[in-house]
């Protein structure tokens, strides 16, 4: 029997934006929430991203085992890998959904930049694009598949937009005359602020307010 | 109305398409590795490649391709099975064994949406995920092509074919040669490839062999690099 599908989010956006840092907000206020995931790192040129993870979600915080952190090699082709091949991502997610079916969520982050980048919708549920400010306020204007494709637009780094000259209230405008009614949530990763709307999203359009499957702790103690 | 060609052909394009989803472009079969510790150029892509193919891909997966097919038209799942077995523990390196399944069970996944003649393909998949099978790349190869009736050599020609061009792929991504040089690496190695398939496509199962240590040495120390951006 196929085991049932489990909600998979796509995160992508340029390398440095913040989307591992977002990852490792995201999943404790999940799992507060009584919520588990599975995380598939698609890096682009090292198992950083990984690794990173897999040492401060699972090993220090003991919030998921650290065989549900995934690194997959793209070859240098990240937009490839969540795009119009997928095959590497869907077999990783098969091999979730078999031996893990009690996750809630399936994160999928992938690196890319603003022009061409969208997930699969074979691959992907829900698609995240994060930006940040230090590109300048222009970024949103410029448009590109991910900002204007994305169910949820982030714009991080928020606490040093004063600091390298970008206006937010510029970002917000334009975000909203490219995007039209889908959302725009300003982040700062760092701290966590905004997150909370983040989580509420996911909670809301991908798992539609659905309960967690299991209480059961994840982690072996 | 020339009636020289048919549909088969085309299935024969599609297979070999660079475009045909297999997940296989992240692959550099140790290439990476090799470049890190050595400077290479367009010759030495080629020497790679004529070592590769005769010391590997040809005397093992063309040979378990050959023997896939053969099983999926005589309808023998007893076969295909040991061949799918057979291959898979000579897969040394973890991540291209790994790699070789999940790229051989979306191939087939892809193929079953389309091909007509699928009864092999279903039964295959059938043992996958009864645990009676891996669905190995190369397998998983010889029983697409024998559904959609691509004739054995030809299917052999697109599976050598296929790895040199992913080889040069990577070799072009990793900026050791430039497009014009890809295109005569893969001219030079036709003679290469050609042979290779005459001599393992009809090999019984039984005499499959690799030996090509030195590139089992480079994939494992690849495994471990952290900087890397390929799947070995």
């Amino acid at each position: 029997m196929t085991p049932k599908r489990i909600p998979r989010v796509g995160i992508g956006g340029p390398v440095g934006s913040g989307k591992t840092m977002l990852i490792e907000q995201i999943i404790p206020i999940l799992s507060a929430k009584g919520y588990k995931a599975g995380i598939i790192s698609n890096d682009v040129v090292s198992k950083e991203d990984a690794e990173r993870m897999r040492r401060n979600l699972a090993a220090d915080k003991g919030l998921l085992p650290e065989e549900l952190v995934i690194g997959v090699a793209t070859g240098g082709c990240p937009h490839t890998a969540v795009r119009e091949d997928p095959s590497i991502n869907l077999a990783v997610v098969e091999e979730i959904e078999s031996k893990h079916n009690y996750l809630d969520l399936i994160l999928i982050e992938s690196g890319g930049d603003n022009i061409t980048t969208t997930f699969s919708p074979a691959l992907a549920d829900y698609f995240i694009y994060i930006i940040d400010v230090t590109g300048g306020d222009k970024y949103p204007r410029k448009r590109g598949l991910g900002i204007e494709n994305c169910d949820l637009l982030i714009i991080n780094k928020i606490d040093i937009a004063p600091y390298v000259g970008a206006d937010l209230k510029i970002m917000e405008r334009d975000a909203k005359i490219v995007r039209g009614s889908k959302p725009t949530v300003f982040v700062n990763s760092k701290t966590g602020q905004g997150v909370d709307t983040v989580v509420s999203s996911i909670i809301s359009d991908v798992l539609f307010e659905a309960p967690p499957k299991t209480s059961k702790s994840l982690v072996k103690n | 109305m020339d009636t020289n060609i048919d549909s088969e052909d085309i299935s024969i394009l599609q297979m070999s398409d660079s475009f045909f989803p297999t997940g296989l472009y992240a692959t550099s079969s140790g290439l990476e590795a090799l470049s890190q510790v050595k400077k290479l150029k367009s010759k030495d892509i080629f020497q790679y490649l004529d070592n590769y193919l005769q010391q590997v891909i040809g005397p093992s997966d063309c040979t378990a391709l050959g023997n896939a097919y053969e099983s999926c038209k005589k309808r023998d799942i007893a076969s295909l099975l040991h061949t799918d077995e057979s291959l898979y523990y000579r897969r040394i390196i973890e991540e291209t064994r790994t790699a070789s399944v999940r790229s051989g069970n979306q191939l087939l996944k892809c193929v079953s949406t389309f091909a007509k003649n699928k009864k092999m393909l279903k039964e295959y998949q059938i043992a996958i995920s009864t645990g009676n099978a891996t669905g190995v790349y190369p397998v998983s190869f010889g029983v697409v092509t024998a559904s959609l009736d691509i004739p054995k050599k030809k299917a052999g020609l697109i599976l050598l074919y296929g790895f040199a061009v992913t080889i040069v792929g990577a070799a072009l991504r990793l900026g050791i040669l430039q497009h014009f040089e890809g295109q005569k690496v893969i001219h030079d190695l036709k003679p290469v490839i050609l042979q290779s398939v005459l001599e393992n496509i009809d090999r019984p199962i039984s005499s499959m062999w690799q030996f090509a240590p030195g590139l089992d040495i480079l994939q494992m120390k690849h495994e471990n690099m952290s900087s890397k951006m390929f799947i070995t």
